[in-house]
């Protein structure tokens, strides 16, 4: 009897268990305590804060919407592109053109069905008024017009060449929406109660406490293992440690790799790990102070022992790099190595470049990244070894975003992370060094210019490549910044899930999870 | 009618110091930077005159004070206006603030059920081995930081010993651990209270009057002491509200309890105007609301504080 | 003297123990805050370093195992020990400034408005409003937000949102002195009112404000903590209690030494104060003005 009054509350809509547990007073009703069904309880840092496609571009969004909507393209855990929502897609008209032919039988939560007048309205809202709120948009302006070819057959008129696009369909804005249900309930209500054509519906969203999906028995492909996902919202990562550890969330994304050591003592969650896209890297102010100076840079890079800070700070969870990528992304050169650990070789080009010993910098970070918080004081350590004092000042991250990087306010050095999810150098170098990004605040070189605009008006993919690795290899040649390193996607998985294939972009699918 | 006319210009009061705590709040947040650098920073190949659109379509092109003009105006329509993110904000609203009472009302009523017993035998027996502990053990409660406490009752109240949720708001066992955080603080403080009321009641003229009428001591102690103490009890307590929200923010965020501080909170990182100066105010309301409440009683009973 | 106190009367029996609880609670507090306090004075020179060396290799290290690190390291390797007394630099500075610059300021509006009334009066009873009106930590994040972080910035936050309490606490001392024998004599005489507000009425408030202050520097520590576990406080290679917490609570489940060593610290100082408060409270105002 209780273990059903049980699993009535925890199906009730979380606004409305958030009373009747109190009325009913009942004994305690664990969460995802249920009678049964299998749920999937999963933490996740942050909250997506609107599930609309075209209004967000949070990884946390990613790993929830993932689950609710499809692309015109998939792109799989192994980062292959393969055919989603579209069977199979060609270039026409030298290019100009691209034909997707749509895979059939497909229908919306809602039961709508999927053709091409949605994957023509899914774009132009995209691109017209409704996208022009968004942050998404910029992503696709290379398309200049959606046809209509036959009811399953869509065409897509470019006005340059983009030769990320595939990868960008496969995520984000390029999400199909149902267009008659978008016109019935608006545009707010589809923010928070969107209709995708994915493996599971929502069935509620409470913004800054959790969503709710449940299994949608029409998906196209397949059928999910668990009836339903509770994800909750956790920002604090020790409170998201203890859910995990407490065995109140199966499955946490987000680790810290501070608590690395914590999981892997504990006999009842794994640590699952895949190379991931982010990078963090630490950036020099070229256009100020002693770090205009490409020897100082270089020396500051050479007095950092980044395989150590890898292997005792980051559980050996990461890799050393060379450029502001990982060894997955495209426009990465095996060939070019990062500068070796040599405090000697760093005091002597200090001394070269006329740097008295003592002499102060300064390191600007934002505070909302505990991880760092730690490594940034053994760099203080290293750089004192060669005879520079470091300051670190820690500012509350909008105020980093709004002001101090973008306004160009930072010390010697500052710190960047960034995890290009199209797994692409061309998303990341463009930002880091084309003159006049929000993201650049010193960098202006003609040669990087004209690398980065080379690199994104071909689809020739040898001259890409070629280009992006020269970018590389100038900025490394000229220390334009430091590449810390490249870390590792982290899970923690209760062991009572099987199935758990971990996402190296944080864009989880929770389909084919079991939970015993 | 000096009665009204004391309730009015209090009444006026309250009004003018929310005004003024959301005007204060709504000016400061907007000079820490707008919340479209923050929507776009995980983004890439945003341009200036894609973050100039946002900022249009969210209204903040518009000079600061009709912005709080507009506010203010929907505010007394009782609409709390769109969050930049998030749907109305009333939805937000009708979720934290009765999680924020609950665990409020909780932390005090378990406060006020462990602390008058306490409270009063230690006045009673002042001076007795009972009373050094108490006086002794409750300093120790005000010294715990918070935060700090929470922590650690969750290392052991739900990773040690699985007994308690971690964290979140699911069900009555969610609501334990909180509560005992804020309760241990809120209880140190008002067996203190409870303590010097009653020591100063107990040796009031009255009470000796009831002494030497020969009445028992417990009937002197619960129908006299007692009762005339509850109304400078309550009053005290009340005045204590405002502490107790500003100790529940942290808490909040320490158990990721979804009330009104975490959406405070969230709402200040993500630079959300409209929602904070929604949090803010309805605390304010609230925070004032509760004094003037505790001021009104208190001029009822006692007319020498009135408006003078 | 036991033999002596038997023959006492009952109440005296009882004052005189009572007596003697003052002496233990105030021996207690004085003791607690007294070693803290000296360690943190001299742990400049005891700790040159000034808790940075990291170690690596040394890296949590647990507590009690050895004389290099009788309370074990931190993710860091360094020193718990060493980070925890000189931490007590931030907390003690913090606690014992905020508290005299909001008594400073608190003591001299309360006085004037106390005093000549009038406009003061009610600016400083709204003033007051306000602040209760606005919890401290989302005043705290929001101007953090713009200022930058930092402990000198803590500082004047708690200055500006506490010297209410001092002014109301003086104000209304004064407001019942003003009118009392001594006061009108000394006006009688012509006395100034400079002499007589600071030669007469002051001396006469200074208990309250003594255990007020007292309590206040207990409380600021507890609450400089919170800001610097939320990050809002000293830049993070400065040891400080509150930002020791906040590094530590990932490593709540493995590395228990790295929170709970800071953790009792702060809860030993603040007792040692409230106790010394306490006693205070007792000794100087026997009426009980300050106990709530």
């Amino acid at each position: 009897m209780m273990s059903t009054i049980g699993g009535l509350l925890s199906h009730l809509p979380r606004r409305a268990t958030l009373f009747a547990a109190i009325v009913a007073t009942l004994p305690i009703v664990g969460p995802g305590v249920a009678g049964a069904q299998t749920i999937l309880n999963v933490a996740q840092s942050r909250d997506p804060q609107n599930l609309d496609p075209i209004d967000t571009f949070r990884l946390a969004w990613g790993s929830v919407a993932s689950n609710i909507f499809d692309g015109l393209i998939h792109r799989t855990e192994d980062l292959e592109l393969e055919p989603g929502l579209a069977t199979s897609w060609e270039f026409l008209d030298d290019d100009t053109r691209i034909r997707f032919h749509l895979r059939e039988g497909v229908v919306f939560h809602n039961g709508e069905p999927f053709n091409a007048a949605a994957v023509q309205y899914t774009f132009e809202r995209l691109l017209g008024e409704a996208g022009a709120a968004g942050p998404q948009r910029a992503n696709y302006t290379s398309i200049s017009a959606i046809e209509v070819v036959d009811e399953f057959t869509v065409d897509f008129l470019m006005n340059q060449p983009d030769p990320v696009l595939i990868t960008k369909l496969a995520g984000y804005g390029a999400m199909i929406v149902p267009p008659q249900y978008i016109e019935e309930v608006g545009e707010e209500a589809f923010d928070m109660h969107p209709v995708g054509t994915g493996p599971f519906q929502v069935v509620e969203y409470s913004p800054t406490i959790g969503l709710e999906l449940a299994r949608f028995d029409g998906y196209w492909n397949g059928q999910a293992q668990v009836d339903g996902v509770n994800i909750r919202f956790i920002p604090e990562a020790a409170t998201r440690m203890s859910e995990l550890l407490s065995g109140g969330v199966d499955i946490s994304l987000d680790i810290e790799t501070t608590s690395v050591d914590t999981i892997r003592n504990n006999a009842n969650v794994d640590l699952v790990t895949v190379d991931g896209p982010s990078v963090t890297i630490l950036r020099f102010n070229t256009s100020e102070g002693i770090t205009q100076d490409p020897q100082v840079r270089r020396a500051i890079t050479m007095a950092i022992d980044r395989p150590t800070i890898i292997e005792a700070m980051l559980g050996g969870l990461a890799s050393p790099i060379s450029s502001a990528q990982g060894s997955g992304s495209f426009g990465y050169d095996p060939e070019l190595s990062p500068y070796d650990y040599d405090p000697e070789g760093a005091r002597a080009l200090l001394a070269a470049a006329g740097i008295e010993p003592g002499t102060e910098i300064t390191l600007d970070m934002n505070n909302s990244n505990d991880t760092f918080r730690e490594i940034s004081q053994v760099i203080a350590a290293y750089l004192s070894q060669v005879g520079l004092e470091l300051n670190i000042r820690s500012h509350e991250t909008s105020v980093y975003f709004n002001d101090i990087l973008a306004n160009g306010r930072t010390g010697e050095m500052f710190l960047f992370g960034w995890g290009g999810w199209t797994f692409d150098f061309d998303n990341t170098a463009y930002l880091l060094y084309h003159t006049g990004e929000r993201n650049n605040p010193y960098i202006d070189d003609a040669h990087l210019n004209a690398l980065l605009e080379l690199e994104r008006s071909t689809y020739d993919v040898d001259v890409r490549e070629q280009a992006l690795q020269d970018v590389a290899a100038y900025a490394h040649e000229n220390a334009l910044d430091l590449p810390l390193y490249n870390t590792s996607t982290l899970y923690g998985v209760n062991q009572r899930v099987e199935g758990f294939v971990p996402a190296p972009d944080l864009r989880m699918r929770y389909m084919d999870i079991t939970v015993n | 009618m000096p009665v009204i006319r004391f309730i009015f210009v209090r009444f006026l009061q309250a009004i003018l110091v929310t005004m003024a705590v959301t005007l204060f709040v709504a000016f400061a947040i907007r000079l820490t930077g707008d919340p479209v650098v923050m929507m776009v920073s995980e983004a890439s190949n945003v341009t200036e005159e894609d973050l100039a659109r946002i900022r249009e379509s969210l209204g903040l092109n518009q000079p600061f004070l009709m912005q709080y003009f507009e506010f203010v105006k929907n505010l007394a329509r009782g609409d709390l206006g769109d969050s930049f993110f998030r749907g109305p904000v009333w939805d937000l609203i009708s979720v934290a603030l009765p999680a924020t009472l609950l665990l409020a009302a909780t932390s005090m009523f378990v406060s006020i059920l462990v602390s008058i017993p306490l409270g009063i035998y230690s006045a009673v027996h002042k001076g007795g081995l009972a009373d050094q502990m108490i006086r002794v053990l409750s300093l120790v409660g005000l010294s715990f930081p918070n935060f700090w406490l929470g922590i650690m009752l969750v290392l052991v109240f739900s990773i040690t010993f699985p007994f308690f949720p971690a964290s979140g708001f699911d069900g009555l066992a969610s609501l334990v651990l909180p509560s005992v955080t804020i309760g241990i603080i809120l209880t140190a403080t008002n067996v203190r209270l409870v303590r010097t009321t009653m020591l100063e009641i107990l040796g009031a003229q009255y009470v000796m009057v009831a002494r030497a009428k020969g009445l028992s001591e417990r009937k002197v102690i619960y129908k006299h002491a007692l009762r005339n103490g509850a109304i400078a009890l309550v009053t005290f307590m009340g005045l204590q509200f405002g502490n107790l929200i500003g100790g529940l923010v942290v808490v909040e965020l320490v158990f990721n309890w979804p009330g009104m501080g975490t959406l405070s909170v969230e709402a200040i990182a993500q630079r959300d105007y409209p929602l904070l100066q929604a949090t803010v105010s309805i605390l304010a309301i609230m925070i004032v609301g509760v004094n003037l409440a505790v001021d009104l009683i208190y001029g009822l009973i006692d007319p020498r504080i009135r408006v003078s | 003297m036991a033999e002596q106190t038997q023959n006492l009367p009952a109440r005296t029996r009882f004052r005189l123990k009572y007596r003697r609880f003052f002496k233990f609670e105030f021996l207690l507090g004085a003791l607690l805050t007294g070693v803290l306090g000296t360690l943190v004075i001299l742990s400049t020179w005891i700790f040159p370093e000034g808790g940075r060396s990291v170690d690596l290799l040394a890296r949590l290290t647990p507590p009690f195992l050895s004389w290099e690190h009788p309370l074990g390291t931190d993710p860091l390797g360094r020193d718990i020990l060493e980070r925890v007394i000189l931490g007590g630099r931030i907390s003690f500075a913090v606690g014992l400034l905020s508290a005299a610059g909001a008594v400073l300021l608190g003591t001299v509006i309360g006085l004037l408005a106390g005093y000549y009334r009038g406009i003061w009066d009610t600016l400083i009873m709204r003033f007051a409003d306000i602040q209760l009106a606005l919890p401290f930590i989302l005043l705290a994040i929001t101007v953090i937000a713009i200022v930058g972080p930092g402990i000198d910035r803590i500082i004047v936050l708690m200055i500006v949102s506490q010297w209410v309490q001092y002014a109301r606490l003086v104000r209304s001392s004064v407001l019942s002195l003003r009118e009392r024998e001594f006061v009108q004599a000394a006006r009688s005489y012509g006395l100034r009112d400079r002499k007589i507000i600071f030669g007469h009425i002051l001396p006469n408030a200074l208990g309250p404000l003594i255990i007020l202050l007292t309590l206040n520097v207990a409380n600021n520590i507890l609450l400089e903590s919170s800001l610097t576990f939320l990050g809002l406080g000293a830049d993070p290679q400065t040891p400080t209690w509150g930002g020791m917490l906040s590094e530590g609570r990932n490593y709540i489940q493995t590395a228990w030494w790295v929170t709970v060593f800071p953790g009792v610290t702060i809860m030993l100082t603040v007792l040692g104060l409230n106790l010394m408060g306490d006693w205070l409270r007792d000794e100087l105002d026997p009426l009980g003005r300050t106990s709530r």
